[in-house]
């Protein structure tokens, strides 16, 4: 899982910088609205590229308490555990 | 400064007739999103995703200018383009043809053509073609405007109208004719892309305007204004690539129009004497549901004040240039508006910026 949360937050990193032309560092601790301006538009890029990477659906009710890269990542890796229940429990 | 204000003594053109004409080809929502659903799959996992983004903008379908299955074989932008020049050119025609014939006026009566577009390039440009194909004068001025996007419906009516300010004898045309369609980069599958495909159609408009001294019937072009928004350039527009127009498209466009726009009516609205409740009829840009939505709550509108625009977003989407004369056209004609009433054209575009026109009947 926690590599799966440090591949996400290098995607998020890759997304904001790439595609939405943020300039400057993100880090995990960083404010999506806040810190990295992102609006609805960005926030829809954004969920749609972790969609595509790792293959798994976020919806508005997942967004509820995200607010930093951190989060996001948590939540898209506890995604991608959802859909693959038998991941560590056959080593 | 403002192109006229209240104490100008520069006399007002008049707006005589508006054209209006769409592609014959017509694709509803569900059919476009069915088309473009196959090829979102090669790229996206969450479709439905995108299937709402399309639904989100409120547009029920789109007038094309070609049969939906013509699209995926157009793979160059050489392509894309000489099928935009075709179709440009006989839409223009059509709409100039109907424009004239409404006030009255011949090919021959015309001084001026102003042609704006920003989907597609052609030299001679498609005003040139229609010289040709419609026999006016030998000494008609033209003049084609390219990259002004959506803001050039307004800005196409300011720009005649300062013309018609120095020639009061003269009659203008202007002429907008957009066809997004041919702009798509089916490669491009990008969100912006995504959105900019469910929200763009294909259409043309032409406006017939006249001097102050041709005593023609029509409300009249009492000011404009322009209005640039520094270092926004990313906001919105075309990156050109090898394969035609990639669309820049930031979701920064409604807060813009949140941000600035009452300041701006109200500033061009005082040069004039005037405040909000002084305007009767308002012609917005659809840009898009945000868009007006913006353009309501910012300027305090009464419900239903946009509703013309609303009504055109949702039967043949964002014309870019020509959504704001295809309003207008639909105001002049169908708004009951009675002497003395004052009417505001306003529509923003890339740069980014914003143009408006006060009208009074």
């Amino acid at each position: 899982m926690a590599d799966i949360v440090m591949e996400a937050v290098a995607e998020i990193r890759r997304i904001v910088q790439e595609e939405l032309e943020f300039e400057g560092v993100v880090e995990p601790t960083h404010d999506l609205l806040r810190d990295l301006h992102l609006d609805s538009l960005g926030l829809t890029v954004l969920a749609v590229g972790l969609e595509n990477r790792f293959r798994v659906l976020l919806s508005e009710e997942d967004a509820q308490g995200v607010h930093t890269v951190e989060d996001l990542a948590r939540l898209v890796a506890a995604r991608v555990a959802a859909a693959k229940p038998d991941v560590g429990a056959h080593p | 400064m403002p192109s006229t204000t209240r104490h100008d003594p520069a006399p007002s053109p008049s707006l005589s007739a508006v054209g209006r004409a769409l592609p014959p080809h017509y694709a509803s929502q569900e059919q476009l999103i069915a088309a473009l659903r196959d090829l979102w799959a090669t790229k996206h996992f969450n479709l439905e995703r995108l299937e709402d983004l399309h639904r989100n903008v409120q547009v029920g379908g789109r007038h094309l200018a070609l049969p939906l299955e013509q699209y995926p074989a157009l793979a160059t932008f050489q392509q894309r383009n000489d099928a935009w020049i075709r179709v440009a050119t006989e839409l223009s025609e059509g709409v100039a043809r109907q424009a004239l014939e409404r006030a009255g006026l011949t090919p021959r009566d015309v001084d001026h053509v102003f042609f704006v577009t920003v989907t597609g390039i052609a030299t001679p440009s498609v005003d040139a073609r229609l010289v040709n194909r419609m026999g006016f004068r030998d000494d008609v001025k033209r003049t084609p405007i390219f990259g002004l996007g959506c803001v050039a419906g307004a800005a196409g009516l300011a720009r005649a109208s300062d013309y018609l300010r120095a020639f009061p004898k003269q009659t203008a045309l202007l002429i907008a004719t957009e066809l997004c369609s041919l702009t798509l980069q089916r490669e491009d599958l990008s969100i912006p892309n995504i959105i900019a495909s469910g929200l763009f159609g294909d259409g043309a408009a032409c406006v017939v305007l006249r001097g102050a001294e041709a005593r023609a019937t029509g409300p009249r072009v009492v000011g404009s204004r322009s209005v640039f928004y520094p270092d926004t350039e990313r906001v919105m527009g075309w990156d050109v690539v090898d394969t035609g127009f990639k669309v820049v498209l930031s979701a920064k466009v409604p807060q813009l129009v949140k941000e600035h726009i009452r300041g701006n009516v109200d500033g061009f609205l005082a040069e004039h004497g005037l405040t909000r409740k002084d305007v009767k009829h308002w012609v917005a840009h659809t840009g898009g549901p945000k868009v007006l939505e913006g353009f309501e709550s910012a300027l305090e509108l009464e419900p239903g004040a946009l509703e013309r625009s609303w009504k055109s977003l949702k039967q043949v989407g964002n014309l870019s240039s020509a959504s704001v004369l295809f309003v207008l056209g639909e105001t002049l004609e169908e708004a009951g508006a009675q002497p003395g009433d004052w009417g505001v054209v306003m529509a923003m575009g890339p740069g980014f910026c914003a143009e408006m026109v006060l009208v009074r009947w």
